[in-house]
């Protein structure tokens, strides 16, 4: 009861994350800062989310496969973001500065 | 050759380290434990640790120096959550905030790492925690986007928390 509890309170700060990371995608002025959004929230969002999937489950072979998971989504998706943004600087994309007008 | 027998007796244990790293693996994955699926595992496992030991265990560094390292990473682990934790509040306190206070720009450091590893380590932490993302890593110089600029070269180029981290972590750098 707890745990599931827990489960449910870390799946909906996952969800929060997540939505953070959509609605920053949509606000933020250029390429790089949108970047951020989507690398940072949505990579801590989608690791909450398992982790209360994890809780609610228990202790089964799934709960390891969702961790395996965790982890490999902590690996990649700083990696898939870095690749993006060395491909748009690489191309010359300008990055935004303060006072400018948003892109 | 001086030693012959070392360098063959630290080859069999690098494969047979990932042998068993690879069967955990795939026990895992499978989820089976009848005699088929062990076996097709072991067979698969054994062709894989004989080819490729050498991505997982790296052939130039003492097998326990790869342990000792991995271990050390992973009580740092906490941590980092911790700070990856700090660093999304922040974001999203920016994000959601009416009026965004970000002030973006490009900064330029350079590291004492010498190892593609923990380069890798720290430029994947570096793009989760700190409102930075890592844009080009050229040897030792990392180019980083900060969304807060005068934060982030004081906390790299100053402070250099993080940086410290990872060298206690890889015994190597400054």
């Amino acid at each position: 009861m707890i745990l599931n509890a827990i489960a449910i309170a870390s799946i909906f700060c996952g969800l929060f994350f997540m939505v953070v990371g959509a609605i920053g995608l949509l606000r933020l002025p250029d390429f790089y800062t949108r970047a951020h959004a989507s690398g940072k929230c949505d990579t801590l969002g989608e690791g909450l989310m398992l982790l209360g999937f994890i809780l609610y489950e228990g202790a089964t072979l799934v709960s390891v496969k969702l961790l395996i998971l965790i982890i490999f989504i902590f690996v990649s998706s700083p990696t898939a973001v870095h690749a993006l943004v060395n491909e748009a600087y690489a191309r010359g994309v300008r990055p935004w500065q303060k006072g400018e007008e948003r892109r | 050759m001086a030693f012959p027998g070392f360098h063959r007796s630290s080859a069999v244990l690098r494969m047979a380290a990932t042998f068993v790293i690879l069967l955990a693996f795939w026990l895992i994955l499978s989820g089976y434990l009848d005699l088929f699926h062990v076996c097709a595992g072991i067979i698969c496992c054994t062709i894989v640790a004989f080819i490729s030991s050498d991505l997982l265990f790296r052939p130039d560094r003492p097998v326990r120096a790869s342990v000792g390292s991995f271990v050390r990473f992973l009580l740092y682990v906490p941590r980092l959550m911790a700070s990856i934790l700090v660093a999304n509040l922040d974001v999203a306190y920016r994000i959601l905030h009416p009026r965004m206070p970000v002030d973006p720009g490009i900064v330029t450091f350079e590291t004492g790492f010498s190892d593609g590893v923990a380069r890798t380590a720290f430029a994947n932490a570096m793009t989760l925690t700190p409102g930075t993302i890592t844009v080009d890593v050229n040897g030792n110089r990392y180019v980083v986007h900060a969304l807060m600029k005068e934060r982030s070269e004081r906390e790299l180029l100053v402070e250099r928390e993080m940086e410290q981290a990872f060298t206690g972590i890889f015994r190597e750098g400054r």
